[in-house]
C-alpha cells in the first residue's frame, strides 16, 4: 500500500498536466453556459418589459428591483400596456438561479453568454437599466428565455400527470 | 587580518550559493509537486517560473510583520533568524571536494549537534507566540526531535564504525571507489541509510512526520502567529534543513564527493539532489502520522533497529579491518 502511493505520484509526473493557464488559454465554455443579464427590445425598438414585477417577486436574494410606470399606449400596436420605469440588478449577491428569466412573460429579461468582468468597485457590479439594455445589444444571449423555460416546465408537468394516471390505472 | 577577510569572503560566497540552491530547491519542489498532481506549477515569473521564489521573497518582504499582544517580543523576533542560522551552520561541515572542508576530526558531532539544537528556536517560537496552536506545535516539535535524534545518531554511527572515524572527510575517504556504505556492506549499510533518511524526515519536520505543523489540526503550528519575512525565515530554514540534511546523508552513506570523471562537487550535488527529490516524493505521496503513532514508531521500532544495526556494524568492523 505504501509503495502504491509512491507509484501513483511517480506515474502522475509523466502524465500531461490538466491545467488551463487562464488568461493565456481559456477552457471552452459549455454550450448552455450563461451568466450576466440583459434586457431586450422588440424588432421595432420598443422595450419588451411590461413592468409586471414577476422577476422582483421571485428573486430569492431580493436584489432585483423594478419600478413600474403607469399604463400607456404602445407606439407600435397602439394598445395600452405596462412599462418599467427602472429595473436594476445588484449582481453582488446574485445566485445565478435564473428564476427571473424563467418567470418573464414577455422574454424581456435574458442571461448573456459573456461573464461580467471582475470589478474594482462594488458599484460596477450594479447593473442599471441602461447597462442592461446595452448588454442586450452588445452581448450574445443565452439560449434560455422565459417562454422556453416555462414550456419545458409544462411538458414536465404533463408527463408527470400522465404517469400518475398510468400508475392509478 | 587577511585570513579573516578571506574567511568572510568564502563565507559570503558559500552562504549565497546555499541560499540560491535553496531557492532553486523550492522552485524544484513546487514544480515536482505540481507534476505529481498533474498540475503545471509556477509558470509566469521568469522562464519556467524559475524566478517564483524571488517573487515570493519580495512579497514576504512587503508584508506587515505583526507581533501578537502578550508575546515574548525578544524570543519571538530572534527565533526565526536563529532557526535559519542553525540550518545554514550545518552546511559548513559538509566536505564538498577532496581539498576543501574544515578538516575537523569530529565533524559528525557538530552536524548532529546543530541538527539537535534546531528544536530550541522552534520551541522559542512556539512559546513566545502566546498562542495555543503554536505552543502545541512547539511541544510536538520538541518531543519529535528529541525522540528521533536517537535513531538518527544510531544510524549515523554505522558509517562511523565502518570508517573508524568521526571526521566527515575521513568517512568520505573510507568510501572511495564506489565503496559507498549504502551499497557495501549491504548489511548494515543499506538499512542504516533507510533509517537515517526516515529520521531526517522527522528532523526536518517533513511529511509523514510533520505533526508540529499539521495544518489540519494546528493552523500552522509554530508559525501560526508569524507574518511576512519572519515567517519566511522558518519557511526557508525548513528547506535549508532538508537540503543540507540530504547533503549530510549523501556524505555519510553515498560516498560524498566520490565518483568517477566529474569533479567532486558535481557528484555531491547530484547525490544531494537525488535524496532531496526522494524526500519530496515521499512528502507528496504520504499522509501524516498521528502523534502517538510517531512516538511508538520511534521508540518501539526505530531505536531497537538502530541499536541492532550499531552492534552489527561494530561486529563487522572487528571482523574485517
Amino acid at each position: 500500500m505504501t509503495l502504491r502511493a509512491l507509484l501513483v505520484t511517480l506515474r502522475n509526473v509523466f502524465r500531461r498536466p490538466v491545467t488551463w493557464e487562464f488568461p493565456r488559454s481559456v477552457r471552452p465554455r459549455p454550450e448552455r453556459y450563461r451568466t450576466g443579464f440583459a434586457l431586450l427590445r422588440d424588432e421595432h425598438g420598443e422595450e419588451l418589459c411590461i413592468g409586471c414585477l414577476a422577476c422582483e417577486k421571485i428573486c430569492p436574494s431580493a436584489i432585483l428591483h423594478v419600478k413600474a410606470a403607469p399604463k400607456r399606449e404602445s407606439a407600435v400596436t397602439g394598445k395600452k400596456r405596462g412599462w418599467a420605469e427602472d429595473l436594476t440588478i445588484d449582481t453582488v449577491a446574485c445566485l445565478g438561479c435564473e428564476l427571473c428569466v424563467q418567470v418573464c412573460p414577455t422574454d424581456a429579461l435574458v442571461m448573456t453568454r459573456a461573464p461580467e468582468r471582475p470589478a474594482d468597485h462594488r458599484e460596477e457590479l450594479f447593473l442599471t437599466m441602461a447597462k442592461l439594455y446595452e448588454n442586450g445589444l452588445a452581448r450574445e444571449h443565452g439560449w434560455a428565455t422565459g417562454t422556453k423555460l416555462m414550456g419545458m416546465q409544462e411538458d414536465e408537468d404533463k408527463k408527470k400527470k400522465r404517469k400518475d394516471k398510468e400508475v392509478a390505472a | 587580518m587577511m585570513a579573516l577577510l578571506m574567511g568572510g569572503l568564502v563565507g559570503v560566497v558559500a552562504l549565497t550559493s546555499i541560499l540560491t540552491a535553496t531557492a532553486l530547491g523550492i522552485w524544484f519542489e513546487r514544480k515536482l509537486s505540481a507534476r505529481m498532481q498533474t498540475r503545471l506549477g509556477p509558470t509566469i515569473v521568469g522562464p519556467f517560473g524559475l524566478l517564483q521564489p524571488i517573487a515570493d521573497f519580495l512579497k514576504l518582504l512587503q508584508k506587515e510583520t505583526l507581533i501578537p499582544d502578550g508575546a515574548d517580543r525578544l524570543l519571538f523576533v530572534v527565533a526565526g533568524p536563529f532557526c535559519i542560522f542553525l540550518a545554514l551552520a550545518t552546511a559548513a561541515f559538509v566536505p564538498i571536494s577532496p581539498d576543501t572542508g574544515l578538516g575537523l576530526d569530529s565533524g559528525l558531532i557538530f552536524v548532529v549537534a546543530f541538527g539537535a539544537i534546531t528544536v530550541i528556536p522552534i520551541w522559542m517560537a512556539g512559546w513566545a507566540s502566546r498562542n495555543k496552536w503554536a505552543l502545541l506545535g512547539g511541544m510536538r516539535a520538541v518531543a519529535q526531535a528529541v525522540s528521533y535524534a536517537v535513531p538518527l545518531v544510531l544510524a549515523a554511527l554505522v558509517p562511523v564504525l565502518l570508517a573508524g572515524t568521526l571526521s566527515l572527510d575521513g568517512i568520505v575517504a573510507a568510501q572511495q571507489g564506489f565503496h559507498w556504505f549504502a551499497l557495501w556492506p549491504t548489511f548494515p549499510g543499506l538499512p542504516a541509510f533507510v533509517l537515517y533518511l526516515g529520521c531526517l524526515l522527522a528532523e526536518a519536520n517533513r511529511i509523514p512526520f510533520d505533526i508540529p505543523e499539521a495544518e489540519s489540526e494546528l493552523v500552522a503550528g509554530i508559525t501560526t502567529e508569524y507574518t511576512g519575512m519572519r515567517f519566511g525565515f522558518f519557511y526557508l530554514a525548513e528547506y535549508v534543513h532538508t537540503l543540507v540534511g540530504s547533503a549530510v546523508a549523501a556524505t555519510l552513506f553515498l560516498g560524498g564527493w566520490d565518483g568517477p570523471i566529474a569533479p567532486g562537487l558535481h557528484w555531491l550535488v547530484a547525490k544531494t539532489l537525488v535524496l532531496y527529490t526522494v524526500i519530496y516524493w515521499i512528502r507528496w505521496s504520504f499522509l501524516r502520522l498521528r502523534a502517538d503513532q510517531l512516538m511508538s514508531l520511534c521508540w518501539r521500532y526505530l531505536v531497537p533497529a538502530g541499536l541492532g544495526l550499531v552492534f552489527a556494524a561494530a561486529a563487522l568492523a572487528q571482523v574485517m579491518p
